[in-house]
């Protein structure tokens, strides 16, 4: 009997044996097709769990993606730690919310809310997890995210502060992530138990664009690691931007699998992983999915199969503003993939 | 004003900028001003060549983020003891106004701050809007300022298209004005798509940009 788009999901980032790869991404896939299907806006589904399961499903329903996945901003955490968030209601183009006022100065100035579960929007990300789990059954599985303490810091701190710390006040930074790390795995254990099947652990502000290699086994590492041994459930790691530099680092985390964006050489990190690691990426999602014309999608789409990826994803969240059409021509390209382990 | 001394100090505040080493920076900032030294030669043969040089230790990647900005703020120790020193006689010709901000929907400013200091070290007046800015914004203190140019930055390829937009509403409010653009998902030729007048790669660049743009200005 063939495997489910939700068994073939979880094997894929657990490395077992696939009768068929997956499409998937583990992170936002909403597109503009989907907002106008179940006529939304943009700037509102952030803020309503129906909208946002809604936009999530449209999708898979439209484009073939076999992961719906909630939320699709950055603020969640941020906004229930106590931050404003803006979604530019009133701006005529589409943008992502961003946060406002960044209020941390020390440590003390982050309180975790006595009920994780139910601070500032995690229920309704929790909620829309629910209603997508009674939607697609047993069939997709449906994925969620949290940010790494990292770029959850830059998000509530200064950012200068926080990278001139990192070199020149290190125990400050480092009293700031440990109690943005109990914020994140209780926020990660609110989405596993509203029924999350995987998650994905997203620390992107520790690029090596940003971060010398050093920094990142230094101050940023052992925080990922111990948010992901609290993750009940298959697990992701992923840092887009510079990151050929920290993969085997990236690999020791202890995620079952790691996604890597178009910066990543990603023949030269399957040299030094080996055959055995589950690599997800790494498709530019701007340049090749949504500017990109349809032969660049199959070019590109090729280069990471060539390269030696589990699945192709997308490099980063897919922009709204994306053809499903492009979209469409790398899920078939996925499923023509031949599976590294095969059932 | 012995040539040795003046090439003495001016390498002491390159190589404290490239160790950030603040204090070091200011020390040498004030010699250079106790001895009547240029202030302006020395900003821009000590402190900007210092800099350029750590643009390039990030573009190898021996520096990182955190070092650049610890660099800067000891280029800013330097700077705030100069600047007051300096003399423009003969130099306002080739500086001007510009006003700089990162586009609306994208709060990465680290980029932006590099070009302004850039900018504030050769002499120019920044009007510098932050991050996250709102399109008309740019407009309304470009009109209120009168700024030969108008600066926009972006860090994400998203944000980054809501520049064709600023570029066009700029133009129409005042067809002389100036446009650049920056940061890291802009390329030459996405600016020359964009309609903007000049690019910038990288902050020592963006101010050799801004000069040529103002030259070419001042002869219209």
């Amino acid at each position: 009997m063939a495997m489910t788009s939700k068994e073939r999901v979880l094997n894929l980032i657990k490395g077992k044996p696939l009768d068929q790869v997956p499409a998937s991404s583990g992170f936002g896939n909403v597109i503009v097709a989907g907002l106008e299907k179940y006529n939304l806006r943009f700037a509102h589904v952030h803020l309503d769990a129906q909208e946002m399961a809604d936009a999530a499903a449209a999708t898979v329903e439209i484009v073939g993606i076999e992961t719906p996945i909630v939320p699709f901003d950055m603020g969640v955490l941020a906004e229930a730690l106590g931050a404003r968030l803006n979604t530019y209601p009133h701006s005529e183009d589409l943008l992502y919310p961003t946060m406002r006022d960044k209020f941390v100065q020390t440590a003390d100035d982050i309180v975790l809310p006595a009920d994780m579960a139910n601070a500032g929007r995690v229920p309704l990300v929790s909620e829309a997890i629910q209603i997508l789990k009674k939607r697609f059954g047993d069939d997709y599985p449906v994925g969620s995210w949290i940010l790494g303490p990292f770029t959850l810091a830059s998000q509530v701190w200064d950012l200068n502060d926080l990278l001139k710390s990192s070199a020149k006040d290190p125990a400050k930074v480092e009293a700031i992530l440990a109690k943005l790390t109990d914020a994140l795995i209780l926020e990660a254990k609110a989405y596993v138990d509203a029924g999350a099947d995987f998650i994905t652990l997203r620390e992107m502000g520790a690029t090596s664009d940003v971060l010398s290699p050093r920094m990142f086994k230094k101050t940023v590492k052992s925080w990922s690691e111990k948010i992901l041994a609290s993750i009940d459930a298959p697990k992701v790691y992923h840092i887009c931007g510079g990151t050929d530099m920290i993969v085997t680092d990236m690999a020791e985390v202890g995620a079952d699998a790691i996604s890597v964006d178009q910066k990543n050489d990603v023949a030269a990190t399957r040299e030094k992983l080996g055959p055995e690691a589950v690599i997800l990426g790494n498709v530019h999602p701007y340049d090749v999915f949504t500017a990109g014309t349809p032969e660049m999608v199959r070019t590109e789409v090729q280069k990471a199969i060539d390269a030696g990826v589990d699945s192709v994803w997308p490099g980063c969240d897919i922009w709204p503003a994306t053809d499903a059409e492009n979209l469409k021509i790398w899920v078939d390209m996925v499923h023509s993939m031949e599976p590294r382990r095969k059932a | 004003m012995s040539e040795d001394r003046k090439k003495e100090l001016f390498k002491e505040l390159h190589e404290a900028v490239v160790e950030y080493e603040e204090d070091r920076v200011a020390a040498a900032a004030q010699a250079v001003v106790d001895e009547g030294i240029d202030a302006y030669e020395a900003i821009m043969d000590g402190l900007a060549a210092g800099m350029e040089e750590v643009g390039v230790l990030f573009d190898s990647q021996e520096y990182f983020v955190p070092e650049v900005l610890m660099c800067a703020d000891a280029l800013y120790a330097g700077l705030d003891i100069l600047r007051p020193h300096v003399d423009m006689t003969g130099r306002e010709a080739v500086r001007g106004e510009v006003v700089i901000g990162v586009v609306e929907g994208d709060v990465h400013d680290i980029g932006k701050n590099l070009v302004k200091m850039m900018f504030e070290v050769a002499g120019f007046t920044v009007h510098d809007l932050g991050a996250d800015v709102p399109l008309d914004q740019f407009v309304e203190k470009q009109i209120s300022t009168n700024s030969d140019i108008v600066a926009l930055s972006a860090m994400m390829t998203t944000t980054m298209m809501g520049m064709k937009k600023a570029i066009v509403k700029l133009k129409e409010k005042n067809p002389n004005v100036m446009i650049m653009v920056g940061g890291a998902p802009v390329t030459g030729e996405i600016a020359d798509m964009f309609g903007a007048d000049g690019y910038s790669e990288n902050a020592s660049n963006a101010v050799s940009e801004a000069i040529k743009m103002v030259g070419a200005l001042r002869t219209m």
